[in-house]
């Protein structure tokens, strides 16, 4: 699986054209085409109370979006890749997707958040809900991001993005289309860190001999996806955790010094997802790297 | 601080300035009155401090025996601004909409307060409990549920067929409100029509009918006649009106019909079936939403019905039925949300933005109107007399309503002439009583009122709040539309007002 053709979607905040360059390093994965985007809310220029629809304000929105990505073309252009405009009016999130659909693109690449607080959450409503209903993969890229650590506030620029990817397994379906694309990124990664971590919930309760027999057989599917990764010419190391499997990730992602998580998501279970929040959500509202998640 | 923030302080402060003696002069008057009437107005005063404001309607008559027109200067800068913003600078007013309504609501709310302190609190506690929750939970409620219900499918727009839609929708508005009958088929109808060249009078057409003149017939139709409603007229008498609605439906629709056929024949269109390959059957989705919608026109109508006691909120004597009906409309729009796809109401466009929009702004209509109601509920004795003596006839209600819906918000000029006819004829007494009297002995006066208030309201973009979401989605789609004069003078003075006219010789 590679990532030929991606959508991205963007408000025009700042950072958002070195976001952009970050991503062109796909090149090298396989990327030929970008779809740049831009959504006008429909709230913005409709329904004006009493007055209808302010056509001249969606058309200057329309001018300026079109300037801006046409300058970011030619830097698309200067990469060898090829690139297309999409604005149009509507819901964001629900247009994204229908224009993802219809371009049939391999990856949506979504942003953070505008402001977030301190080492809290760092993406909003709209891209959650991106990820919940995407059915391709999505990237939440986070070129600059601001975080807390060991009493210090570090700033983060997170412009290298595929060089060391750590992949977050729980051996689901997602989790194997994840090592896929993984595989996609030989000639980006320096390694791959294969990560399981045994959540509390399985740990709970059991005794040492099945702990024992879990941990054998985590290591065993490791070094399985390890192996798979290396054979595509891809360096590859494991990693075995047990604990709170969100915190966990967003830990070892941070110690092994790993430029994004890439993480498959079930999707399952949507009532308890929508009230505690699934885990590669929770990864990917509190990690300050790149998430790529697979549906 | 920048230039506009310093000349709007500056304006409040002025506004403020020239309305607290204003009103509070008035006061003066309201104590030399209060001498003159003690006995009467003491106890109504009593009233309206225990909360008996609606039992003892004429408790309301003395403050508006001694308010001066002056307190009626928000409210007609509120709905002024309704009318001009939109046109003068539609980016200011599509941002800020909500803090010149809620500028408008304390121009009158705080001298209003100073100078009449707890009776004040009673009088705008009493409109905001008893007209206007209720009146924006319905709209809610038939907004939410009408958002869950959508009309898929090829169709092509022949005269015919346009003809049937418009009929279809002019008879859903009275059931599920204009609001609602029009987003349910505005997108169909231009999506039927996005071969046609001209489509502009269709829409005008459609504004007209199906969210207007259609909604005529229910208390759930047109917002004037739920306020209506809420201040006792029955709902079935709204059906009184069938005669006038079917007269000005039927000129209209054969005028769109001959109008429709003209442009299809002048566009050299012919009937022919769309490609096999862009066929989609017709289907109508989120269908259980009409049980819901049933639920609504049940809970509306028991809740005119049944007398289950009275119950006291915050000084405010309301209906137990009354707040009944009110949670059961928020429970009909919550299970229609819940139970309804994410993908119907995308592919609806459904927005909250339209609804928010009408709850910011009538709280400031109804805010600011509380003294030109009193005034004009006062009668003869009221600062609003030579209009009431002016307006005699059933005609000049239907004309005097109408021409001031077709250019405010149609629902605060129906109440405005519902009052002054309240007014005219029965002078002090309780609303209780009246609006009964209203309903029987002065039927043609109701009738023209009502009318007058849902007809007219098509008569400009800003009548009625369905037609600027109408026009939003036709632009947004692509259908050129006139500007606001244009509209009154290319369709309304030529097709409206003739109609009307033709009304006023049979009924009025």
């Amino acid at each position: 699986m590679e990532f030929k053709k991606i959508l991205f979607p963007t408000k025009f905040r700042e950072l958002a054209f070195n976001s952009l360059e970050s991503i062109l390093e796909l090149k090298k994965a396989g990327l030929k085409e970008v779809v740049l985007t831009y959504i006008i809310p429909r709230d913005e220029v409709a329904f004006v109370p009493y007055g209808g629809y302010m056509k001249d304000e969606e058309e200057r929105l329309r001018e300026q979006a079109r300037i801006r990505f046409e300058n970011w073309q030619e830097a698309i252009s200067a990469e060898g890749i090829e690139s297309k405009i999409r604005i149009e009016v509507g819901n964001p999130v629900p247009k994204l997707l229908r224009i993802a659909e219809e371009e049939k693109v391999d990856l949506i690449i979504a942003g953070r958040k505008k402001r977030t607080v301190l080492g809290k959450v760092y993406v909003g409503s709209h891209t959650l809900e991106l990820i919940r209903r995407s059915t391709v993969p999505v990237l939440v890229s986070k070129y600059m991001v601001r975080f807390e650590w060991e009493g210090d506030l570090i700033t983060r620029v997170n412009d290298r993005l595929f060089t060391a990817p750590l992949l977050a397994t729980d051996w689901s379906e997602p989790s194997e289309k994840a090592l896929g694309l993984v595989s996609s990124f030989k000639e980006l990664a320096d390694k791959v860190m294969v990560t399981h971590i045994i959540g509390v919930k399985i740990s709970k309760g059991l005794d040492k001999s099945e702990l024992n027999r879990i941990e054998k057989e985590s290591k065993e599917r490791l070094e399985e996806y390890c192996d798979r990764l290396k054979k595509d010419g891809i360096n590859a190391e494991p990693h075995l955790f047990s604990g709170r499997s969100a915190h966990e990730i967003v830990r070892v992602a941070r110690e092994h010094k790993a430029s994004m998580i890439v993480m498959g998501t079930t999707g399952k279970d949507r009532f308890k997802e929508f009230w505690l929040g699934s885990v590669s959500h929770r990864v990917t509202e509190s990690s300050e790297l790149p998430v790529l998640l697979v549906p | 601080m920048r230039l506009g923030k310093w000349i709007a302080i500056i304006f409040l402060l002025g506004i403020f300035a020239f309305l607290v003696p204003a009103i509070a002069s008035d006061h003066g008057v309201a104590a030399t009155h209060d001498t003159e009437h003690g006995s009467t107005h003491g106890a109504e005063h009593a009233v309206a401090e225990t909360g008996h404001g609606d039992a003892g309607h004429g408790g309301h008559v003395n403050l508006g025996e001694v308010l001066k027109l002056w307190s009626c200067i928000p409210f007609a800068c509120m709905l002024l601004s309704i009318a001009l913003f939109p046109l003068l600078a539609p980016k200011f007013w599509h941002h800020h909409f909500g803090k010149v309504s809620a500028f408008w609501a304390a121009c009158l709310g705080i001298p209003f307060l100073i100078a009449y302190k707890s009776t004040a609190v009673h009088e705008i506690l009493h409109i905001i409990l008893a007209d206007y929750v209720p009146f924006i939970i319905l709209l809610w409620a038939l907004y939410t549920i009408s958002g869950g219900i959508l009309l898929k499918g090829t169709l092509r727009g022949t005269p015919i067929v346009n003809t049937i839609m418009i009929l279809i929708g002019t008879v859903l508005a009275s059931w599920m409100g204009t609001t609602g009958a029009a987003m349910l088929l505005i997108r169909p109808f231009l999506k039927a029509n996005s071969y046609r060249k001209n489509r502009t009078f269709m829409v005008v057409f459609f504004i007209f009918l199906v969210a207007n003149i259609g909604g005529s017939l229910t208390p759930l139709g047109d917002p004037p006649l739920f306020l209506g409603f809420l201040h006792g007229v029955s709902f079935f008498w709204t059906m009184k009106i069938m005669p006038h609605m079917l007269v000005t439906a039927g000129i209209l629709l054969a005028i769109y019909f001959v109008l429709d056929t003209y442009h299809y024949k002048k566009e050299g269109l012919t009937a022919a079936p769309v490609e096999e390959g862009e066929k989609e059957p017709l289907k109508l989705v989120g269908t259980h939403n009409f049980i819901f919608l049933g639920g609504v026109v049940a809970s509306v109508l028991i809740s005119g019905i049944v007398d289950w006691g009275e119950i006291n909120t915050l000084g405010i004597h309301r209906a137990v039925q009354d707040w009944a009906r009110d949670g059961f409309l928020i429970l009909m729009g919550i299970l229609s949300l819940v139970t309804t796809s994410k993908r119907i109401h995308e592919d609806n466009d459904f927005s909250w933005f339209p609804i928010v929009e009408v709850a910011y702004l009538f709280i400031g209509i109804f805010i600011t109107m509380v003294p030109c109601l009193l005034i004009l509920k006062a009668g003869l004795k009221g600062e609003m007399a030579f209009l009431i003596a002016a307006v005699k006839e059933p005609m000049h209600y239907f004309w005097v309503t109408g021409t001031l819906s077709g250019f405010l918000d149609n629902a605060p000029t129906y109440l405005t002439f519902f009052n002054t006819a309240l007014g005219a004829f029965y002078p002090g007494m309780p609303e209780a009583q009246a609006v009964p009297l209203l309903m029987t002995e002065s039927s043609i006066f109701l009738k023209a009122i009502s009318a007058g208030a849902v007809f007219f309201g098509s008569f400009s973009y800003i009548g009625n709040a369905p037609n600027f979401m109408v026009r939003s989605i036709a632009e947004e789609g692509g259908t050129p539309m006139p500007s606001f004069f244009g509209y009154i003078l290319k369709y309304s003075l030529v097709f409206l007002f003739p109609t009307f006219v033709v009304v006023t010789l049979i009924f009025f």
